[in-house]
């Protein structure tokens, strides 16, 4: 939407409007605070409804006992409302300008010229587990369905600056996408990444998920994929990459997206960080999917329970299980590696002997030791929640 | 005027009720691939100060990003409609501010 100064007369009417119209919807209303509730949004499949404009979407555990989450259950995060809906690849370019030897504007046939690389990589929502900060924390009240595992297909964002040719000077590049604030007066979403992180060779401009395109929700025709570091570097439907010569001072990277500059990223629960940091890498996780928290099972009947663990870009190289509330822990079984920014399955056979509510922990530990708290850090803006989950399996 | 008329029409457009013909979810006309998403409709709890907030609440985005927060005092509620404001651009006056964070407190908070 092009909107230029809308008077305060003018803005009521709107108001009217949009109310009107939202009245004759076709998403039931949410009754209570943290109701979840099914919801089917174009191209994807039946995903737990957040919000509704813009879409906010997340995946049912159930998707991730599967290595690569599928495209259509992929969870949906977006900013601002005015969303793209509509994309014409006969007029749509991504350009690349700024501190350039020379402007180029690249169409999507351009763009499949450079080489291409594929690779799994773990998307992951910065505020992903939110809902479970304790005490509570404002933002999207996302329980664990806002990441996946997701085979990307795109070109080096490397080989696209060197072709557009980078001056002295340069020091970050900065990413926008289609989406636009509904108001002129919000801040238009954009990140930004240091150079000499936006030069690595891993990171890319994909145009395929899973071998095909993009679903528009997940930022059809192509997004940034920084594999490793929290998905709100991956700017969706990426048309313009602009290379500064000194620090960004947009809202989403001067004051959004920050965390305590400190080790952990973590502060006492309810107290504000002196300083902060642009969010980065994300940090080690697993998670049991398989079955899940609260399920029954049969005394003397072998289960196997599975699940996934990931970390910021380096393979995870342990994985250990307690089915006894973290008193005595054994190793799983870790499935195919398919690389370090993949998640892994794990497995672990079990036979409870009696009846009885078991806690079942685990715990992943990556390749460079980083491993996960027994208890939950915390940080005011709800982000990096790695803690050791305990789940509760009952068996009769 | 006209301005805002166009941009709310164009806003209809976007969020406008359809049962998608295509499994896939889009239409494509040509080399222009199209999605046209559900309307949001939520209907925040009768009670004083429901209809301004409904009214401001939706301009940039829908009234779930109410209903979905967990349980927060008053104080809290007041900072973030604060946000709305001075870091969003929210048009919405002192004394609404404060009618809205009192609603929004008492419905979908824990009061005071
Ligand atoms: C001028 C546009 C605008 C208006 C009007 C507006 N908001 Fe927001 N609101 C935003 C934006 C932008 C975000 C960030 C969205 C995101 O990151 O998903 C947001 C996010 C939120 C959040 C999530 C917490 C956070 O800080 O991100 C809550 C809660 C919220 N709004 C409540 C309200 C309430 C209550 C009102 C009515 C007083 C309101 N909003 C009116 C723009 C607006």
């Amino acid at each position: 939407m092009k909107s230029q100064g809308i008077s305060r007369r003018n803005f009521i009417k709107t108001v009217g409007i949009t109310t009107a119209l939202a009245a004759t919807g076709t998403v039931p209303p949410l009754l209570y605070a943290s109701e979840r509730r099914l919801v089917t949004f174009p191209e994807k499949t039946e995903l737990l409804l957040l919000t509704s404009r813009p879409p906010q979407l997340e995946t049912p555990l159930k998707y991730f006992r599967e290595l690569i989450t599928p495209n259509e259950a992929l969870f949906v995060r977006w900013h601002l409302a005015d969303i793209p809906t509509s994309v014409d690849l006969a007029t749509w370019r991504l350009v690349i300008h700024g501190n350039v030897e020379q402007q180029i504007s690249l169409s999507m046939d351009d763009l499949k010229k450079f080489e291409k690389v594929v690779y799994t990589a773990v998307i992951q929502c910065a505020g992903n587990g939110r809902s479970f900060f304790n005490p509570p924390v404002f933002g999207g009240q996302w329980l664990n369905g806002a990441m996946g595992n997701v085979t990307w297909g795109g070109v080096r964002l490397k080989d696209i600056l060197n072709k557009a040719g980078l001056k002295t000077g340069s020091m970050e590049v900065v990413f926008k996408g289609l989406d636009k604030a509904v108001l002129p007066a919000t801040p238009n979403f954009l990140k930004s990444l240091p150079l000499d992180k936006a030069l690595e060779d891993d990171i890319i401009v994909a145009y395929e998920m899973n071998g095909r395109e993009l679903p528009m929700l997940n930022g059809f025709p192509v997004r940034l994929v920084v594999p490793g570091w929290y998905a709100t570097y991956w700017v969706k439907s990426l048309s313009d990459i602009e290379v500064g010569v000194k620090p960004t001072d947009s809202f989403w990277v001067k004051t959004a997206y920050r965390i305590p500059d400190n080790p952990c990223g973590c502060v006492e629960p309810g107290t504000a960080p002196k300083k902060t940091v642009p969010i980065n890498r994300m940090t080690t996780r697993s998670l049991l999917i398989n079955p899940e928290d609260g399920s029954q099972l049969k005394s003397g009947q072998p289960v196997e329970l599975m699940g996934v663990a990931f970390s910021g870009g380096y393979s995870i190289k342990e994985v250990l299980v307690s089915v006894d509330g973290g008193m005595n822990w054994r190793p799983a079984r870790l499935g195919k590696d398919i690389g370090r920014y993949s998640w892994i399955q794990w497995f672990y056979p079990w036979q409870p002997a009696k009846p009885g509510n078991y806690h079942v922990m685990v715990r992943a530990t990556n390749s460079i030791g980083e491993s996960q708290p027994l208890d939950a850090l915390w940080n005011p803006s709800g982000y990096l929640l790695n803690n050791i989950e305990k789940h509760n399996l009952i068996v009769t | 005027m006209k301005t805002t008329i166009l941009l709310c029409i164009g806003a209809s457009l976007v969020y406008t009720t359809m049962a998608l013909a295509a499994d896939k979810g889009f239409v494509m006309d040509g080399t222009k691939r199209t999605i046209t998403l559900p309307a949001p409709s939520v209907s925040l709890i009768n009670g004083p100060g429901r209809d301004i907030t409904s009214s401001y609440c939706n301009i940039c985005h829908s009234l779930d990003y109410i209903t979905t927060q967990q349980k927060f005092p008053e104080a809290r509620w007041h900072a973030v409609v604060t946000k709305m404001v001075k870091t969003y651009g929210a048009p919405i006056t002192e004394m609404n501010v404060d009618i809205i964070t009192h609603y929004i407190a008492t419905y979908y908070g824990t009061g005071k």
